[in-house]
């Protein structure tokens, strides 16, 4: 039989490319990921929020089934972190690649973002310190990250909280941070922002909810310090103030009292605002919540977990006015964490809902 | 370098070429030179693959210095962390500690001829504790997880803390969950089982799920007949049993949660010495009576 191209000859080095790019064109097509266009927050509860944690995921997917999933539970604000110290190097170069993952997907969803920014990366701050280390010598350049990256989510970012729980001396590296210091840290970041982009609202404090006296090495009572804060005149460098505040073992409506820990507790820190004649800035609870892990001591059992928190919500819309938003800590983590914390959430790791979720999504009428 | 650094090097071993490649602290080697001149070339070459084979064999068989029920016995008494909070396992409410943990550390103790010394920690503190060696073994209602596995090693479980299912002590109709089709199953609100039950739900036809805020009173919607079944964990379930005999547990545990010693993942010597400890308690039925104290049968 004749060859059709009986001068067509191939040596092996060529059936291997051949080969080779045969099977490169018949593997399969890589997953596109796709934000798709902006969805809506259905939901009857807009007080209602998360803390997410997606600073550690990695799959894209899984960022956008996070935040799917806050969607279709009636939440229609996120609370998420993104840290300094992992995107910006010496010489101003910014990976952007998470956070803009993290930012669109949340912005298809139709989610209110909330920023929390902090963590100093290393050329910002002296050697063998931690993480979490931020001197007055970087402030700065926090600010200029801080200001670029409102200005890169113009349109996609309700807010930025400048760093976290400053009252809480393991939050600025085991240095002391006092009151005064964190007021120069808004001093240096609000105007950077606002100038950056004029829409994003500046949020101070989170101040973490501790009874620790003056003179404790560990941090400072969170109602003395913001005392101490408008003191030193924080007042005009943020336009809302962030609150952190956990049930523990009371329930919802446990009155608050200046020696307990408890979720009214946000009413003593509305206290110290009205004393420094700041009624008109809004309180936005970036962290709440209660813990049902079997071991911990300061957990409730999971329905006093449920009921609780749907309480919390229905108070703080009957009864605190002043406050925009509140969000449970935490939606998901990406692993275990392997203690009393994976207890906080209310997605597995596996995507799997916890009951909590499901009465969540009711409340919100997303049944 | 680690601290354990010290154990991983080579010690008498002559063949330099070892010395990178196999940690063995007591390995000896004697090299040997072999005459291959006078073998045709297929020969030589079957005879390198052996010899090959055979090293590959001897290094895989390679273990690293473990010392660690050597150290133990050494010092006469086994260190036990726990946390010192959750009953019925491991209590200190002032009189001293007890629970069934304690009572299996105890006997354990007692079977290897040692003394026992209890240390107590946090909770979230207690693989921090073993893993700089504050002690030589956590004992304190563990559950296996494989993510820990890189650093520490769990003995073979000793209890299963998972979901059981609560029947009416004449039930003869429901083995398992897949036999509450056209039932009612009640469960704590939000707990664990109120998950596996919602998933079950998704394959079993018309299951119904009653939630109550604890488990006792899940397992009292049975008594009262509200419910066919209760699904809680096993040692809510199991301390609820111990007075009530009109209802009973079925055999078959619907999840696993098993509850296991750990160790240090290097300490393999010690993981063994507790597995077989733990044996010889199961085979005299002293695991069984321990477990029966605290939790009924």
């Amino acid at each position: 039989m004749k060859r059709p191209f009986p001068n067509l000859h191939f040596h092996n080095g060529s059936r291997l490319l051949l080969l080779i790019t045969l099977i490169w064109l018949i593997q399969p097509a890589p997953l596109l990921i796709v934000p798709g266009p902006t969805q809506t927050v259905h939901t009857s509860r807009p007080i209602v929020g998360v803390h997410t944690r997606l600073t550690d995921e990695v799959e894209e997917w899984k960022i956008q089934r996070s935040l799917e999933m806050v969607r279709q539970m009636g939440a229609p604000w996120i609370v998420e972190l993104f840290p300094w110290a992992y995107y910006h190097a010496a010489d101003g170069g910014i990976a952007w690649d998470h956070p803009d993952m993290v930012i669109e997907h949340a912005h298809a969803q139709g989610l209110q973002v909330i920023a929390r920014i902090g963590l100093t990366p290393g050329w910002a701050r002296p050697p063998d310190t931690p993480l979490n280390y931020l001197d007055a010598t970087a402030y700065d350049d926090f600010a200029e990250f801080a200001a670029r990256f409102a200005e890169r989510y113009q349109g996609k970012l309700a807010a930025i909280i400048v760093g976290n729980e400053p009252n809480l001396s393991f939050e600025w590296g085991y240095r002391e941070g006092t009151a005064v210091d964190y007021t120069n840290l808004l001093k240096t970041v609000y105007p950077a922002v606002k100038a950056a982009n004029p829409d994003v609202l500046v949020l101070g404090g989170a101040l973490a909810p501790t009874l620790e006296p003056a003179g404790s090495p560990w941090g400072l009572n969170d109602l003395e310090y913001l005392d101490q804060m408008y003191v030193a005149g924080a007042a005009d460098y943020f336009d809302g103030l962030a609150v952190h505040t956990y049930g523990l073992t009371f329930p919802a409506l446990a009155e608050p009292a200046p020696d307990i820990l408890n979720f009214r507790r946000v009413e003593l820190v509305r206290e110290v605002m009205l004393r420094h004649n700041d009624a008109d800035t809004q309180i936005y609870i970036t962290e709440f919540g209660w813990n049902d892990h079997p071991r911990w001591t300061m957990a409730v059992r999971p329905g006093q977990r449920i009921q609780n928190t749907l309480d919390a919500f229905t108070y703080a819309e009957e009864n605190w006015p002043y406050v925009e938003m509140i969000a449970i800590w935490a939606f998901r983590f990406p692993a275990p964490t392997k203690s009393y914390m994976d207890n906080f959430t209310l997605v597995t790791p596996e995507f799997v809902t916890k009951p909590i979720y499901t009465e969540l999504q009711e409340f919100t009428g997303n049944e | 370098m680690s601290k354990f650094g010290s154990k991983l090097q080579v010690a008498g071993c002559k063949s330099p070429w070892l010395k990178d490649t196999c940690q063995l602290p007591h390995a000896t080697c004697t090299p040997r030179r072999i005459g291959f001149g006078s073998l045709s070339n297929y020969a030589k070459s079957s005879l390198w693959f052996i010899a090959i084979l055979g090293m590959m064999v001897w290094l895989t068989s390679c273990t690293t210095a473990d010392d660690s029920w050597e150290r133990v016995q050494a010092a006469g008494v086994l260190r036990v962390g726990l946390d010192p909070t959750y009953p019925p396992f491991e209590v200190d409410d002032g009189s001293g500690v007890y629970g069934l943990d304690v009572d299996l550390a105890q006997a354990i103790a007692a079977d290897l001829g040692v003394d026992v010394q209890f240390v107590y920690f946090g909770y979230d503190g207690l693989y921090d504790a073993l893993a700089t060696e504050q002690v030589d073994v956590l004992i304190s209602a563990l559950v296996i997880m494989v993510e820990r596995t890189r650093d520490f090693s769990y003995s073979e479980p000793y209890f299963n803390a998972g979901e059981i299912l609560i029947v009416p002590a004449d039930n003869s109709i429901i083995e398992t969950m897949a036999d509450l089709s056209g039932k009612t199953v009640a469960v704590e609100l939000g707990s664990l089982g109120h998950v596996e039950a919602t998933e079950w739900a998704k394959r079993v036809v018309d299951l119904a799920i009653v939630t109550f805020p604890t488990a006792d009173e899940a397992i009292t919607a049975v008594q009262q007949n509200d419910a066919d079944a209760a699904l809680v964990d096993a040692v809510n379930g199991r301390l609820y049993l111990r007075n009530h005999d009109d209802l009973k547990r079925l055999p078959e545990s619907v999840t696993v949660e098993p509850f296991a010693l750990v160790v240090r993942s290097e300490d393999e010597q010690l993981l063994d010495v507790l597995n077989q400890s733990l044996a010889t308690l199961q085979q005299s039925g002293q695991l069984d009576q321990i477990e029966a104290n605290w939790l009924g049968p």
